[in-house]
């Protein structure tokens, strides 16, 4: 435990070492958060450009077509449209969420949350941000290289992504990407760890951590064990592309050279795992989140941390079922299938442990609150159409169709997408020192909840009906025609959610200089973030806390006297008021 | 709404429609349910005049972790469980179980390649590679009432094929053999396509799969012999996407 005496750190005051090459956690929060929140912009104008091709095949797109494809003019070409729904899903969860959830919110809250000055490795900290900026930098070259950016689809299958398949300098730019990514990412990983292990304030326990902490915490083992699992396998494929390895590639005859199946178990044995990378922050936030507006300590706070727990214990024996169709042996396919059924028990009882939360609370629907509504809403349904997919027998026939595409966007955009809103509602004020907007706020919540849905339900339905997955015209099928109008509403619905986001923009931008000044506990919760003032100084705490309580200490009784309905983690409490049962610690 | 998933002509397509119809029920009640206490919770219990605090529990006693573990363990039971145990019996005893010694199985080799796939049947020597050979380019043609069992290759990068009318789909890769099989119970023509991104051409990658009645497809054998021996070139290495049907070399 750290208990730091001697000078507080001073802040430095060059414009390089306090705003670029800064060590500041909370700065390096805010570089991730803008980066990651530029890069969602990106891969969502990308997502409108498809849903573009796919409703109006062959068509002209207004206004940027002749920006984009000039030289096919202004149409969506095929090979355009395949780099498109490639950097779209490369972009989201390697340049969009991943930089926002980890290394923005990570990187803000967890020194915060734990009571800690900084991170437990500043220095490694920044660099973890610059191998990220870099990472971009490359990715972004392939846009200009011969023969185009990458082709090959967010998962880069062999030998599709090998100089069989996509011999342009753009692949090879995105393997040392994607490599840079997750160099980035084991660095932030290593440091989270240590931090958490190392640097909790006195009192701060492990089972006294907020949700949000124990979320960040267990993506960071997951991190830093399976994203070595993708470098590996980028750089088996980075040898294949230049140096004439055959990792990855084969002759037709069976048993000559290597195996293009290797490369999908060492992709799903990350991929897999990376998906729950991506929500177990999440989880932890509106874990949080749900509790500090129901007014209520959060329900089952053990079994919670027990069930994120065992997420994180199967996360890596479920990855089979994204290779049921490669002709798996009976033995693999029954065996993956029953450990990502059973995974399903720990999301069960998460789930059920959010609804025991909001039970008879006294919930308050502040827009943090409507984002996590929201997500419980679109991760219930996103999580019971994995089980259809975690079926071999339904797997057949829906593996590689718009229900697969659905299914995820339902987790991994949607049910992110509106906590990673929830959390920037939430902690803006912290982050700032302003408010943001809650009327526009609200709006900004019902055009983004309703088409959010109707786009990701569209592709749920047409996935049943049995369209496949990245086909560049669908028409081109005689059976998917009559797809044409759900498809076209599909797209509408996108256009709608994509002009939603400018309501986000405007309030983010304008309420960082017009927004309300944040007081230093806007929520009226007592996590260690809220008890310093927003923004909070460099060193963070002027003198580290001592923590007596669990994080979300609502509704106490001992809290009355004091006229709230909050406790502090760190308030002592001097005696019982007469008459009123003396605080329990736990019940 | 209603979905219409594409006609199901197959012998045991109706157990991945079962498949699919249990979980929508199932998930779909589990989802109700979880939905009504969800919305009855923000209802009833949102802040207002004289509802300013919640109830101070953690939900941390015997009694709430039994009625939570009770929820899941019914669920895990009723969903998952019925449904491994279903999947595992149709797997084995139908979809996995090849017809390896069924003489009137008809056994047909798959080639993808980018962008269109090939068929092979053995012809009447039974042997695959020789003159007699029956080689067709997208379009499968199948007798109805008798197995089809097929074995894929790819010769460049990972296909699916996929018989969506057939509920099922099998990868084709480079360096392995796949198999799968299938029983068509009703003349027709149906769509066979791509599922795996393979390229640029992924879209185009698609053909027909006819169904057809013993007669119709015996006379439809004979032309298409007589088509495949005069088209037969040795020195054209025609031949290169054969191979033998029990070793695989």
């Amino acid at each position: 435990m750290d208990t730091e005496t001697g000078p507080l750190p001073a802040a430095p005051t060059g414009f390089w070492r306090r705003y670029v090459f800064s060590t500041d956690h909370k700065v390096i929060g805010r570089q991730f958060l803008f980066l990651g929140l530029g890069f969602l912009a990106v891969g969502g104008i990308m997502a409108m450009l498809i849903r573009w091709q796919l409703a109006r095949p062959g068509d002209p797109v207004p206004v940027v077509g002749r920006l984009f494809f000039h030289s096919a003019g202004g149409v969506i070409s095929p090979p355009a449209y395949t780099a498109l729904f490639t950097m779209h899903g490369t972009i989201m969860i390697f340049f969009a969420v991943t930089p926002i959830l980890i290394g923005g919110f990570g990187n803000f809250l967890l020194p915060l949350l734990i009571g800690a000055r900084d991170m437990a490795f500043p220095r490694l900290n920044m660099a973890s941000y610059w191998t990220m900026a870099a990472a971009t930098g490359v990715l972004c070259a392939s846009f200009f290289v011969p023969l185009g950016p990458p082709q090959a689809g967010w998962t880069a299958y062999a030998t599709l992504s090998t100089a069989l398949g996509a011999p342009g300098v753009g692949q090879t730019l995105w393997v040392i990407a994607i490599y840079l990514n997750g160099a980035s990412s084991v660095m932030g990983a290593v440091n989270y760890i240590t931090t958490v292990l190392r640097l909790r304030a006195p009192g701060m326990t492990y089972l006294r951590l907020p949700l949000t902490v124990w979320g960040l915490f267990l993506t960071s083992i997951l991190n830093a064990l399976f994203v070595p699992v993708l470098g590996a396998a980028m750089v088996l494929l980075l040898f294949d592309r230049l140096f004439g390895t055959q990792f990855f590639t084969a002759g037709t005859t069976p048993g000559a050279g290597g195996d293009p199946i290797l490369y999908q178990h060492l992709f799903w044995l990350f991929g897999h795992p990376e998906v729950y990378i991506l929500i177990l922050p999440a989880w932890g936030i509106v874990g949080d989140l749900l509790s500090f507006f129901a007014r209520k300590p959060a329900f089952g706070y053990r079994v919670t941390v027990g069930a994120l727990v065992g997420v994180v214990v199967l996360s890596a024996v479920v990855y089979g079922h994204h290779m049921f169709t490669t002709g798996l042996s009976p033995l693999l396919g029954e065996s993956f299938m029953v450990l990502t059924m059973i995974i399903s028990v720990p999301t069960a009882l998460l789930v059920l442990n959010w609804l025991g939360t909001l039970w008879r609370g006294a919930i308050r629907f502040s827009v943090p609150m409507l984002f996590c509504l929201g997500m419980v809403f679109t991760f219930g349904v996103g999580g019971l159409t994995g089980l259809y997919l975690a079926d071999v027998v339904a797997d057949m026939y829906l593996h590689d169709t718009y229900f697969v595409v659905g299914h995820f966007h339902l987790i991994m955009a949607a049910a992110l997408l509106l906590s990673l809103f929830a959390a920037v509602y939430f902690w803006y004020p912290k982050m700032f020192g302003r408010m943001l907007g809650e009327r526009l706020g609200r709006w900004h919540f019902w055009l983004t909840f309703v088409p959010l849905n109707l786009v990701f339900m569209g592709q749920l339905v047409i996935g049943l009906e049995g369209m496949q997955r990245r086909l560049y015209d669908p028409s081109v099928y005689e059976a998917w025609r009559r797809l044409a109008p759900l498809n076209r509403s599909i797209s509408h619905a996108a256009y709608l959610l994509g002009a939603a986001q400018l309501l986000f923009v405007w309030n983010f931008f304008v309420s960082l200089r017009r927004g309300r000044t944040a007081p230093a506990n806007p929520w009226e919760v007592g996590t260690l973030e809220w008890s310093v003032p927003s923004p909070p100084p460099h060193h963070n705490f002027d003198t580290i806390p001592v923590v007596v309580r669990g994080p979300h200490e609502l509704a106490d009784p001992a809290a009355r006297p004091l006229g709230r309905d909050w406790l502090s983690q760190t308030e002592v409490l001097d005696e019982p008021a007469p008459g009123l049962p003396v605080p329990r610690g736990r019940s | 709404m209603h979905i219409v998933l594409p006609r199901d002509v197959s012998l045991d397509g109706h157990l991945v429609d079962g498949a699919i119809g249990y979980l929508t029920i199932a998930t779909g009640i589990a989802f109700v349910a979880a939905l009504g206490v969800f919305l009855a919770a923000l209802v009833l219990h949102r802040a207002r005049a004289g509802r300013t605090w919640g109830q101070h529990t953690h939900g941390n006693r015997a009694r709430d972790r039994a009625l939570t573990f009770a929820i899941a363990l019914i669920l895990f039971v009723a969903v998952d469980v019925t449904l491994a145990v279903r999947a595992t019996r149709e797997l084995e005893g139908r979809f996995w179980r090849y017809p390896d010694h069924d003489p009137a199985a008809l056994r047909v080799e798959v080639t993808a390649r980018q962008w269109a796939w090939s068929f092979r049947t053995a012809g009447p020597d039974g042997r695959f590679g020789t003159p007699d050979d029956v080689v067709t380019l997208n379009e499968l043609d199948v007798p109805v009432g008798r197995p089809v069992y097929l074995k894929l290759r790819s010769r460049d990068v990972v296909h699916s094929l996929y018989l969506p009318s057939y509920r099922f789909k099998i990868d084709a890769i480079p360096g392995s053999t796949t198999r799968a099989w299938f029983q068509a119970v009703e003349a027709g023509r149906t769509e066979v396509g791509c599922a795996q991104h393979c390229g640029v051409g992924h879209t185009r990658m698609r053909g027909w799969l006819v169904a057809r009645d013993q007669a119709d497809y015996q006379g439809w054998l004979a032309r298409a012999e007589t088509d495949s021996r005069l088209r037969f070139d040795p020195a054209a290495g025609s031949a290169a996407d054969a191979w033998d049907w029990e070793t695989g070399l």
